[in-house]
């Protein structure tokens, strides 16, 4: 997993069928001392976090577990998604 | 899965049969300061692109200049494959994949990566 900041969202009407319905919000990673790395990344979001908030972002067979907890859940489209809104890291 | 745009495409005639038919695309995945510039103090990240250039099966019709979203891994043989019986995995030999093709970014000026 990774822990970053969400700055927004991104928006499109052509996406595989996988993806229908879900909020797709983009991910600025965070380093180990808070800073900012460069790196984005865009996550499947069933938390409802807003621009801002720290997040932690689960990939892979995680990812699909944030959205479906289980061994069938192998038919998800989901390698990024939201696992925690974070409140305070030391 | 990352946000990036379409730089150009790829052709090969020797390859596995699984991806006989896929469109493969070259990506350049976008990095924070090309997306919220002055959010990196100067000199800490060059925000020219630096990043690798990624290869991903395209089944959404995208072509260069589009703004891309791409998944790696199980998902993007998953967005490639038509029909997934119960229980299945997809055996296409790829690792990457247009999911979305962009139509618009917002990003919260007040958000701080």
């Amino acid at each position: 997993m990774i822990r970053g900041t969400i700055l927004g969202e991104v928006w499109a009407a052509r996406r595989s069928r996988g993806l229908d319905g879900r909020k797709l919000v983009l991910v600025a990673a965070r380093d180990a001392n808070g800073a900012a790395t460069g790196r984005v990344v865009v996550a499947v979001d069933t938390l409802d976090a807003r621009a801002g908030e720290d997040v932690t972002v689960a990939f892979g067979s995680g990812a699909r577990n944030v959205l479906r907890p289980g061994a069938e859940n192998r038919d998800l489209l989901c390698d990024a998604a939201v696992a925690a809104i974070v409140e305070g890291a030391g | 899965m990352f946000l990036g745009r379409v730089a150009g495409t790829v052709w090969s005639t020797v390859k596995w049969p699984e991806t006989r038919g896929l469109k493969l695309l070259l990506v350049r995945p976008y990095r924070l300061g090309d997306l919220a510039p002055g959010v990196l103090k100067a000199g800490a990240e060059a925000s020219e692109p630096t990043d690798d250039l990624v290869v991903c099966a395209d089944t959404l019709d995208a072509g260069p200049g589009d703004d891309v979203l791409v998944a790696f891994g199980h998902a993007a043989r998953v967005a490639v494959t038509e029909k997934l019986p119960p229980g299945t995995k997809p055996n296409v030999p790829i690792d990457a994949a247009v999911v979305a093709v962009v139509d618009r970014v917002e990003i919260d000026p007040e958000a701080r990566g």
